[in-house]
């Protein structure tokens, strides 16, 4: 499968607070071909956004203006959609109880969310 | 009686043979040159003789028949004056028994004062008819001033070792608690019982992993055994009350003078300030890698918009990095916590002509917002003075900006307007500066903008909630 068809026709969740770094993650997902990218800044917002259609796929920013976004991660698991996590910490900032998820460490480039994309829907 | 055994000293005396003779002869010689003091007295009490040693003791040669005592005057070893019908003399007068190392003091008539010890014996004619009594006592002074000594420097280590920040305690060979120090109380939470408790005073002891330490593991058993110093390994005291403290022990066994094991002190290092110190760095390294992080995805997304809305315009792309780096001035000043809007706003002209130049007005309080907003509005409103400088009012000589806002306690309204520009279409597509206002000002901070594009110029009103 070729990178620019990897994400073809899924719905995908973004949850990043900051504006100038979402658009950055959307330029990527667009570039891996995604069917739609739908932009959530805070976990209230997630959660509605997968209330109202379930994404196929999400990438969560782990800190969120000081708010985790663990309990998105937990309602995804849950709804059995697969998930990355974006953050600046690398694994050792993730709590234990996520340790084992994938996670993209910022700042990011289209190989290597592809890699992490590609990893994820494999398993 | 005295001869045969004298004999012996014969060899060592310088004295003639014949002038001995004489001298162990006369047994009040001899009496004279013994190291203690020796008086009698008679059925009444009265002195009736002593030796030189006495009345050295004395400091006189006190006139015979002075009842009791020869000494000036007599006190209880606690101070209190001893009147001289209540001496050990006295009473073995009165009860004919004798009496057996008995302390007191005695005073000279220069005032000097001696401990004495007494033995004191009565005296009984053939009949078994008590006669008098015999005192042998001995100046036990130096002994006395010496204990005292000996428990005065005991005491200055006993105040040293409470005076020490450091948590100390001893035990014998056999790890049983013979002292410990407040500190070490501290960190035990617990006073134990002295002699009860082996190898220490702690209610519990965990490794760092929080499995318990085996009660001969500690470290001071181990060195009890191995009969040698140790230091660590760190362990934590559980108190009752369920508190942990994290400490380094120092155990050092002790040995006599014959080189045999007699006990052990340790030494404990509270490490809870040392832990604390470490896990704040971490903490404060973290953030800072955060920080650093997303700055870093911050300046890759601007670069990636100004190539793709900008054809990769350099002066673009610096001119917002220098935005960023502004706002990140001011919140430096502020130790991250906040910013003032009013500075945010000039500043977000620096990079076209400034706020003096009578092209711009900027009105508007102190606001204090917190980083993330000010981050956010600061390259917003960067953005919007880029496009005015670009396609609006700052395009053309005679085009005006007016930004202005107020703050009421939830929320800051803010408002730009752009006049005597060249008139104004909508774009063909969204550049960055109008997707910017729209996902920073609704996503990120939650508020409401409104980005009109009206013939006259741009206007754009936002409204930011801030926080409580």
């Amino acid at each position: 499968m070729s990178s620019t068809r990897l994400l073809e026709g899924l719905s995908i969740l973004v949850v990043e607070d900051e504006a100038i770094i979402s658009f950055l993650l959307e330029d990527i997902l667009n570039e891996l071909g995604a069917g739609e990218v739908r932009i959530a800044g805070n976990v209230a917002n997630a959660l509605a956004m997968i209330d109202s259609k379930r994404p196929d796929l999400a990438v969560l920013d782990v800190n969120l203006g000081g708010d985790r976004a663990y309990p998105v991660a937990g309602r995804l698991k849950a709804d059995g959609v697969p998930f990355v996590f974006t953050t600046g910490y690398g694994k050792s900032g993730l709590d234990t109880r996520w340790m084992a998820e994938t996670v993209v460490q910022k700042p990011f480039t289209v190989p290597m969310m592809a890699e992490a994309l590609r990893a994820r829907l494999r398993r | 009686m005295l001869m045969p055994a004298d004999r012996e000293t014969v060899r060592y005396a310088p004295v003639a043979p014949l002038a001995l003779e004489r001298i162990v002869r006369s047994p009040s010689s001899l009496i004279d040159n013994l190291p203690v003091g020796i008086y009698t007295c008679d059925r009444n009490g009265n002195l009736i003789q002593f030796n030189r040693r006495a009345a050295e003791f004395w400091g006189r040669s006190p006139d015979l028949s002075v009842p009791f005592t020869g000494a000036v005057k007599a006190y209880e070893p606690s101070g209190e004056p001893l009147p001289a019908e209540r001496t050990a003399m006295a009473e073995v007068l009165r009860t004919g028994k004798p009496v057996r190392d008995r302390e007191a003091i005695i005073e000279k008539p220069n005032g000097e004062r001696l401990t004495v010890l007494a033995n004191v014996d009565p005296l009984f004619d053939e009949q078994g008819q008590l006669v008098g009594g015999v005192n042998c006592f001995q100046d036990i002074t130096e002994l006395r001033r010496m204990q005292a000594r000996v428990r005065e420097g005991r005491q200055v280590g006993r105040r040293v070792m409470e005076a020490i920040p450091a948590a100390i305690y001893t035990t014998n060979a056999e790890g049983r608690l013979l002292y410990f120090n407040k500190a070490a109380e501290q960190i035990w939470g617990v006073a134990p019982k002295i002699g009860e408790q082996v190898w220490c005073g702690s209610w519990k002891i965990e490794w760092p992993d929080g499995r318990p330490v085996p009660h001969d593991e500690c470290a001071i058993a181990v060195a009890l055994r191995e009969k040698r110093a140790l230091v660590g390994p760190e362990a934590v005291a559980v108190r009752p009350d369920g508190t942990r403290v994290p400490f380094m022990p120092h155990p050092t066994p002790i040995f006599d003078s014959k080189g045999e094991l007699i006990g052990a002190v340790n030494m404990l290092i509270d490490l809870t300030e040392q832990k604390q110190a470490a896990a704040q760095q971490k903490s404060l390294i973290d953030e800072l890698n955060h920080r650093v992080k997303n700055t870093l995805a911050t300046i890759q997304s601007l670069a990636a918009q100004t190539m793709r809305d900008n054809e990769g315009d350099e002066r673009e792309f610096e001119r917002r990095l220098l935005a960023l780096s502004r706002v990140h001035d001011q919140l430096t000043r502020q130790a991250w916590v906040w910013a003032d809007f009013r500075q945010i706003a000039h500043d977000s002209f620096a990079s076209y002509g400034g706020t003096a130049n009578g092209r711009v007005s900027v009105s508007g309080p102190s606001v204090q917002l917190k980083s993330r907003s000010a981050l956010a509005l600061a390259m917003v409103l960067h953005e919007l003075a880029n496009n005015a400088a670009q396609h609006g009012a700052l395009s053309t000589p005679d085009g005006h900006v007016t930004l202005s806002w107020r703050a009421e306690p939830q929320a800051l309204f803010v408002d730009w307007r752009e006049e005597g520009g060249p008139q104004v279409a909508l774009p063909r597509k969204r550049g960055f500066g109008a997707r910017l206002v729209e996902r920073a000002i609704a996503h990120e901070l939650g508020g409401r903008p409104i980005l009109d594009y009206l013939p006259t110029g741009v206007h754009c009103t936002m409204e930011i909630p801030l926080p409580g």
